[in-house]
């Protein structure tokens, strides 16, 4: 097999294997959802920034209440903090953890796709898929925003091709531009 | 190939060297827990050493009772046999099957023997901490959103006598109450059994996602490896993970990092096959580009470390290295790895990349952000056994150096 052959097969078989992937197009606990599904099952849409995280006992079961200074609001009321409720945390000796949950540092500042009321916990549309966090480039100054989820490629059986429809790295700008061209578009 | 060579010589040095005597970050993406070391030793072994997660595997402990229950506003179970008894049997027999998928495993202490009953309660509502490990098909819950199609709580004891339910831990990290949840409420999402899925193409696979989330029941994590049971994202509705099970290969739809997993996790202390282990460091070339806060990290924290058999080429095992501990604790991050219960007699080539792919650090959390305790999450923690977890390194490009 010469070396242009083989580079062919190589890349038949990378293709099968992107294939094979591809088809994994929702999460375990998760079903895919594209970003006008999150606008959409969101009653709220902010900038906050993590102040601190509780752990409670509710109903026999472990939660853990992260309390969140809300920077800016791009849908919907929210009041100045919002507690927004995931499953798991620590209480007592026990520890309860649900995998795919997405945990906040303090000080760390994120967009979240709620689903909620305010004057009760919110929680998070489609968990990882509803958190963009922020990151800002310390030589430039420049934010940009990446979804938890942004990585996992999708088959679209249309063009038959493969695209990753997550938000990674995009500037905080075309981010907001992008969301509030969609939530334009749904309250027509 | 090319590409990961050209990656792995790129920017950074991965310094790939033995280690001896050390406890490095076991494990492939398991669920780890920090014992209590405010309990005196006899409850929490002295040591602030992160664990895993685990079951008991001795016979009959592991059982499980599942709600027959089920969604029928809108009908989230679809089966082939339409008939209720024949529906219930069908829906058993997937979950019969995918206990079966973890217990076929070669090489573990974990066996047909440790499974307990299964047995059906006729009730919605059975999942809750109460020492029970439960399947639930119809149980409204807080913490499903849309999109969200099932998910598993774990709940694990930091010390030995902690009581959950008729639960007594005997074991740190005994995982004491482990319940499956189903979404029961979403229009649009159903679960279809292996003999119905085909008829309902737009179904999620019943038996995939099961046996993902029994991963969950057992102590996993997440894993990185794309063909893993444990990946976290399931098959497309219609379709499922890897091959179905047979009676011949029972643990087909793993891949080799699951059953490496497991062999680590449960651990056979009479297999003489599965004992090759990999260890090292991932170091930085420049140490001034490690994170001077939290202080004391000396390694990439968070790497992805992935064991090739050279001979097919198959992914082996992955594991998250980073740290590594030695009693009393705590852990440090100090970039060790470890890949372990290889089977002896192979040639395996290892790379290390950032968890920045399909897989990112908030998939696999529990297995990262849990490796310490410090006064300031539990208060009282002595000092000496306090650490704070760094955050996961995902800026590094590596290139391999051979062992000393």
């Amino acid at each position: 097999m010469s070396y242009v052959q083989r580079r062919r097969f190589l890349w038949v078989l990378f293709l099968i294997g992107i294939a094979l992937i591809a088809i994994v197009a929702n999460a375990t606990t998760l079903a895919r959802l594209q970003f006008y599904q999150l606008v959409q099952h969101s009653s709220a849409i902010a900038r906050v920034r993590c102040l601190r995280a509780d752990t409670r006992l509710d109903n026999g079961e472990i939660w853990t209440d992260t309390v969140f200074e809300v920077v800016q609001h791009d849908k919907g009321f929210l009041p100045p903090e919002i507690v927004v409720r995931m499953p798991g945390g620590k209480f007592q000796h026990l520890h309860s953890h649900v995998d795919g949950v997405p945990e906040f540092r303090p000080g760390e500042e994120v967009f979240l796709f709620l689903t909620g009321r305010p004057g009760r916990q919110f929680y998070i549309v489609g968990w990882t898929q509803g958190t963009f966090r922020i990151r800002k480039d310390m030589r430039t100054g420049m934010e940009a925003v990446t979804q938890d989820s942004a990585d996992v490629p999708v088959f679209d059986p249309q063009t038959k091709d493969f695209t990753k429809t997550g938000v990674k790295d995009l500037r905080i700008d075309r981010f907001l531009e992008k969301l509030n061209k969609e939530i334009y578009r749904q309250s027509l | 190939m090319r590409d990961i060579i050209r990656k792995m010589a790129a920017t950074g040095i991965a310094l790939l060297y033995g280690l001896w005597s050390v406890v490095a970050a076991h494990g492939y993406s398991f669920n780890q827990i920090v014992p209590d070391v405010r309990q005196p030793a006899s409850a929490s072994g002295g040591s602030a050493c992160p664990v895993p997660a685990h079951q008991l595997t001795a016979p009959g402990s592991i059982a499980v009772q599942w709600s027959t229950v089920l969604g029928t506003n809108p009908q989230t179970i679809l089966t082939n046999d339409q008939t209720p008894t024949g529906s219930l049997n069908e829906i058993e027999a997937v979950i019969q099957q995918s206990r079966g998928v973890w217990t076929g495993v070669a090489a573990t202490s974990l066996t047909t023997s440790s499974l307990g009953p299964l047995t059906r309660v006729a009730s919605a509502n059975i999942c809750g901490s109460d020492g029970l490990n439960s399947i639930c098909f119809d149980q409204p819950d807080m913490a499903f959103t849309p999109g969200v199609l099932a998910f598993t709580r774990v709940i694990t004891a930091d010390a030995i006598g902690i009581q959950l339910g008729s639960v007594v831990s005997s074991e740190v990290g005994q995982i004491l109450d482990a319940d499956i949840y189903f979404n029961p409420s979403d229009s649009s999402v159903t679960f279809a059994t292996p003999a119905a899925l085909s008829a309902n193409p737009k179904s999620y696979d019943l038996e995939s996602i099961l046996t993902h989330e029994l991963g969950h029941t057992l102590g996993f994590s997440h894993s990185a490896v794309w063909s893993a049971m444990m990946f976290p994202f399931a098959p497309a509705p219609g379709t499922f993970t890897g091959v179905r099970p047979t009676t011949q290969q029972p643990d087909a739809p793993l891949a080799d990092d699951d059953r490496t997993g497991l062999r680590t996790l449960y651990s056979d202390p009479n297999d003489t096959t599965y004992v090759g282990s990999i260890q090292g460091h991932i170091l930085p070339a420049n140490p001034l580009s490690l994170p001077t806060a939290p202080p004391g990290v000396t390694g990439i924290f968070g790497a992805h470390v992935v064991a090739v058999d050279v001979s097919t080429g198959n992914v082996i095992a992955g594991t998250l290295g980073g740290w590594s501990c030695q009693a009393p604790g705590p852990a440090q991050f100090d970039g060790s790895y470890l890949l372990d219960h290889l089977l002896v007699g192979h040639t395996y080539s290892v790379y290390a990349e950032p968890l920045d792919g399909a897989v990112s650090p908030s998939d696999v959390t529990n297995a990262l952000v849990t490796l310490c305790r410090n006064a300031t999450t539990d208060p009282g923690w002595p000092p000496a056994q306090s650490c704070v977890v760094p955050p996961v390194n995902q800026q590094f490009t590596t290139r391999t150096r051979p062992a000393p």
